[in-house]
């Protein structure tokens, strides 16, 4: 039966189904003349010469990419520049989004035609995992209301066992192959993430047009069902960071985990996603009511140390940090001070300023905040000299010009956020705290895991091996070409709404871990691993978890 | 179209053929062709050249009919703004990193050009070139570096003029100090033919600044080709070595203003550099090329120092023009055949000397501004003679003129005055709004930005100074945008000019010009 939804709610639950609609298969022949955009050679050439252009000159990570992963995406663009003349249109795009994938970062993503623009390919349940890394088990922890699958016994908490009839660990496996990712365990967890959500902006569709997925019942015993996939159109919530934003160019984000998120929210919390278009505070169960659900909420929480605070935030994509921190002071001012838990997993990043403006609310500690380079080359020299860009890059210029000198491969690091800016309201939560993260707490959730630590306002519980390690300021093409604009390096609009987004500037962490690099390596803390009973009772046992370290910090 | 203008005309030409020196005047015409270059000046009633019958004259009467003035230092970026003081300061700043550190320069100066540049751009422009041409400038240097090529609008800009050739390199400009790597880059470009104007020594003598000039030397760049803007921190000695003569630029009132002490005019002089003059910006200059050569007057009697009047319109005319002219391959500055049709006519009496006419004269005297054989400001009767069209009024100084200001996006159409005023004031009203909206401008625009039809986007370039990372306020409503500097020289800027600024009540003497 249909949950009680408006009709356009539904509908964008709905979308369409991904075998019925226009989805460009990025490999294969063209369906028909005029189906999809193709890229003539000379427009692929375009493509390739623009994209090894920025990531020799302004990819902040490429040496240690280099370093790490034994790769040279300018070197591999080169070879693909002699052959992309030849391929099918669908296996030059995924070429180029391997390739770009093969940098293990969710900043740095290729982003195909126009055509699919802001859809997520879905499927109506979520897959969460629980126990040792080395030996998961995978069950559904979400079943959307509007699911339309008609298998009674296909409900939330069901092991799954086969995805079209491959051992599902090993499914898992296969995909992770195609995510971002520094460390095997993060790339596991976003290929998790991401299993029944693909962004089709920064990657292919499922190869599948359905999929057959086998379970165990509740009751014991195996079953399949079989599941279309459907393209959904999530959008952005009205408090996002907008494209001509004034704090455009001081985000951290994921984008494609941002989609991810969103569809999520459109899937399993319909009502909540129709409040976020309106921009009202919709009721949702204990939680206080806010404006701002899209990205921050509060409510009690019982525990066997008694009632906490818990302070969840889902991303940081605020257009106005200001309101954002303005909420978050009111929702903390109706928490008691017993102890705080500051939920941040799965948390895609967003704009640096609230990330790291947020920390000061905690402790009476000042703040300082991390501090962001640029790779030091001839192209981010002319960007930097631009007097285009004077306002935001004047203070790298110095270091960048030394760079000749000293041989430095960065410029100086600098904070983005204004170290003033960081410790201008001073601490409004007076009690214990704690943070949790997970591989999926991406970016600007790095950037406050990281100043959680650095600036020792308490513990960081992290469910896998550490946070996401996504470590740099991300700008996209646009932001990009529109810095470079009257340099050398200047290039022109890519064809059929091809784009890209870039790490620009690279973050380095400050106090005790100064001058430590987020990338890759992600902010580890206190390990914790997800127990069933935290999927399917309301991370029960992960909070009881964190009210024993709370009350042993308050001891 | 063609024009000829009848008055009494201060040629200052280099043609023989026109008059025997600079320093004459006579009753004539300036014959200016449809291609907007001057086809001759002839003296009384003498035979035009063919080809003018159906021209209009306009007849001037005995006001004086002169090159276009030429303002070769400014950044009309910044001149919708106020004269700017560090109330904390304490003694004169030593050079030009010194100011950009004071307390107040970013949020007095950069934040609001910044949201003016971001919200308004072709508003600015047209708001700070006819702030220009009410002072009779033809000519301006200082155009904000901007995405796409543009011609000047009301007046010509000196780093944008391409003459129709599309040569984007004819004249490179830098406000900011450069290393010696790229000076020398600079001094090859000027052998390859373009000129170099650098903001080069700024400060007083003996602080850091005068290294820039060493720098300058030992690049290469002391060429014909290089105008040097300010110079006021070099030892007098060193102007010598310039022999491969190219130009100094003097700002006297930004100077007083900030250092109270001003270029070594006379060094110059002696070394045989042409001096030409710059207005400078709102900030620390005057309105516009016509008070400053009030100033120049007042600072070198102030020194004692033997310039005549005819030396200082040599300064905003003929000199300007020569140097202008090694790279543009044109003519300005000077009326004589083949050079452009760039004129000013300032009222006179009859008999009156006409060069300390020129010095004495404001913005009220300012008849007639034409660029390019189109006549683009001036009184009522005189803009109907000259069949300008189309226009728009405005009251200057408290006198009607008329200015032929059209729109951007569609020359045939004039631009009304008080729309642009209108629209700067929406900007100073609600500065946040304006800066994002001006934002989402730009990034609705898909299209490559150096496409004519691209949204302008203009650049600031003066110092950002002491400011959060990124430039600007967290808060954008933190930027607060003082009222529209006026077009001229009125009693609230001469009343600003005291006891403020480190001039030693020099520039007070500025007030007998206007009141």
């Amino acid at each position: 039966m249909l949950a009680k939804l408006p009709v356009d709610v539904l509908a964008a639950q709905q979308g369409t189904e991904l075998a019925a609609g226009q989805v460009p298969r990025r490999v294969g022949r063209p369906r028909a003349p005029g189906a999809e955009p193709t890229l003539d050679g000379g427009q692929r050439l375009q493509v390739i010469d623009t994209l090894a252009c920025v990531i020799e000159g302004a990819y902040c990570h490429l040496p240690q990419k280099r370093a790490g992963y034994a790769v040279d995406p300018v070197q591999a663009l080169q070879l693909l520049r002699r052959r992309c003349v030849d391929m099918t249109d669908g296996e030059f795009h995924l070429a180029v989004t391997g390739l770009v994938t093969g940098l293990r970062d969710a900043h740095t993503r290729y982003r195909g035609p126009a055509t699919v623009r802001g859809s997520v390919a879905a499927l109506p349940f979520l897959i969460e995992c629980y126990g040792r890394d080395q030996q998961p088990t995978f069950l559904v922890s979400k079943l959307a209301a509007n699911s339309g699958i008609r298998k009674k016994t296909f409900v939330p908490g069901v092991e799954l066992l086969h995805w079209n009839g491959i051992p599902f660990a090993r499914a898992v496996d296969i995909y992770a192959k195609r995510e971002t990712g520094g460390r095997p365990d993060a790339r596991r967890a976003r290929a998790l993430e991401s299993f029944t959500f693909r962004a089709l902006d920064y990657g292919p569709p499922p190869d599948e047009q359905w999929v057959i997925v086998g379970y165990r019942t509740l009751d014991g015993d195996d079953d399949e069902v079989r599941v279309p996939w459907r393209r959904i159109m999530p959008g952005a919530a009205g408090t996002a960071v907008q494209p001509s934003s004034g704090v455009r160019l001081k985000v951290a984000a994921d984008p494609a985990r941002e989609a991810v998120r969103r569809a999520k929210k459109l899937m399993f919390a319909p009502a909540l996603w129709q409040a976020d278009q309106a921009r009202t505070a919709a009721p949702a169960g204990d939680w206080l009511p806010t404006e701002m659900q899209d990205t921050i909420a509060a409510r009690l929480i019982s525990t066997r140390r008694g009632e906490l605070g818990y302070l969840r935030i889902w991303s940081f994509d605020v257009d106005d940090h200001e309101a954002f921190i303005a909420e978050a002071i009111r929702l903390l001012a109706q928490l008691p001070d017993r102890g705080l838990i500051i939920d941040l997993r799965g948390n895609p990043g967003g704009l640096i300023w609230a990330a790291e403006r947020l920390l000061q609310l905690f402790t009476p500690n000042t703040i300082v905040p991390t501090r962001f380079a640029l790779l030091a080359s001839p192209l981010t020299r002319a960007m930097a000299a631009s007097p285009f860009n004077r306002l935001e890059l004047e203070a790298w210029t110095a270091s960048l010009e030394n760079a000749i000198a000293t041989g430095e491969l960065y410029s100086q690091p600098l904070p983005l956020t204004e170290p003033d800016w960081c410790n201008d309201i001073g601490q409004r939560y007076t009690g214990p705290v704690l943070a949790v993260a997970d591989s999926n707490t991406y970016s600007s959730g790095d950037l406050f895991a990281a100043g959680f630590l650095d600036n020792r306002i308490g513990p960081l519980v992290t469910v896998g091996q550490a946070t996401g390690a996504g470590g740099a300021n991300v700008w996209s093409d646009r932001l990009l070409r529109d810095a470079l604009t009257g340099t050398p390096y200047a290039f022109a609009p890519l064809p059929a709404g091809v784009g890209f987004t870039l790490a620009i500037r690279r973050a380095i962490r400050s106090g005790p871990a100064d001058g430590i690099p987020i990338e890759d390596t992600g902010i580890p803390g206190i390990r914790y691993a997800i127990t069933r009973r935290d999927l399917l009772e309301g991370n029960c046992d992960l909070h009881d978890f964190c009210a024993d370290l709370l009350a042993g910090q308050q001891t | 179209m063609a024009l000829v203008i009848a008055g009494r005309v201060v040629p200052l030409a280099s043609d023989p053929a026109v008059a025997a020196d600079t320093s004459a005047s006579f009753r004539g015409r300036v014959w200016i062709g449809d291609d907007g270059m001057i086809a001759a000046v002839t003296r009384s009633r003498q035979a035009g050249p063919a080809g003018f019958e159906a021209a209009p004259v306009v007849d001037v009467g005995t006001s004086l009919v002169l090159p276009g003035l030429i303002d070769l230092h400014n950044h009309l970026a910044y001149n919708t703004l106020p004269l700017w003081s560090e109330p904390t300061q304490q003694a004169p700043f030593a050079h030009h990193d010194s100011w950009t550190r004071a307390r107040s320069y970013a949020a007095s100066v950069t934040w609001p050009a910044h949201a003016f540049v971001t919200a308004a751009p072709q508003e600015l422009l047209a708001y700070a070139e006819t702030k220009a041409i009410v002072g009779g400038t033809t000519s301006v240097q200082g155009s904000p570096p901007k995405n796409r090529p543009r011609d000047g609008w009301l007046v010509r800009n000196v780093e944008d003029e391409t003459w129709g050739t599309r040569n984007r390199n004819l004249v490179y400009a830098s406000t900011l100090t450069m290393t010696p790597t790229a000076l020398a880059e600079r001094a090859n470009r000027m052998r390859a033919g373009s000129l170099f104007m650098y903001h080069c020594a700024e400060g007083q003598p003996g602080t850091v600044a005068a290294a820039e000039f060493r720098d300058a030397v030992a690049a290469g760049c002391l060429q014909q080709l290089f105008v040097a803007i300010h110079c006021n921190a070099v030892d007098s000695g060193a102007f010598a070595q310039w022999t491969e003569r190219g130009a100094v630029v003097w700002s006297p009132l930004s100077n007083l203003w900030l250092y109270g002490t001003t270029t070594d005019v006379p060094a110059a002089r002696d070394a045989r550099l042409p001096i030409c003059l710059g207005s400078d910006w709102a900030p620390s200059g005057s309105k516009n090329v016509l008070g400053e050569l009030k100033v120049a007057r007042i600072v070198a009697d102030h020194h004692g120092w033997a310039l005549a009047d005819a030396q200082l319109v040599e300064m905003v005319t003929a000199n300007p023009g020569d140097v202008l002219a090694r790279s543009w391959g044109r003519q300005t500055g000077r009326l004589q055949p083949y050079a452009a049709g760039d004129v000013t006519v300032i009222r006179a009496a009859s008999g009156a000397d006409p060069f300390a006419t020129v010095v004495k004269a404001t913005e009220r005297d300012v008849q007639l501004v034409v660029v390019n054989g189109k006549a683009r400001y001036g009184t009522p009767a005189l803009m109907r003679r000259s069949s300008a069209q189309p226009v728009t009024d405005l009251t200057v100084a408290g006198q009607r003129r008329v200015l032929s200001l059209t729109r951007p996006d569609d020359p045939a159409q004039a631009w009304p005055w008080e729309e642009i005023l209108a629209r700067l004031e929406q900007v100073r009203a609600d500065p946040k709004r304006e800066i994002e909206l001006g934002l989402a401008r730009l990034a609705a625009y898909s299209g490559p930005f150096d496409d004519p039809g691209s949204p302008l986007r203009l650049a600031l370039d003066m110092p950002t100074g002491i400011a959060p990372v990124g430039g600007l306020p967290k808060d954008l409503t933190q930027i607060r945008i003082p009222a529209l500097d006026s077009l001229t020289h009125d009693e609230a800027f001469l009343a600003s000019l005291v006891g403020r600024g480190w001039h030693g009540g020099v520039l007070h003497k500025l007030a007998d010009y206007y009141r």
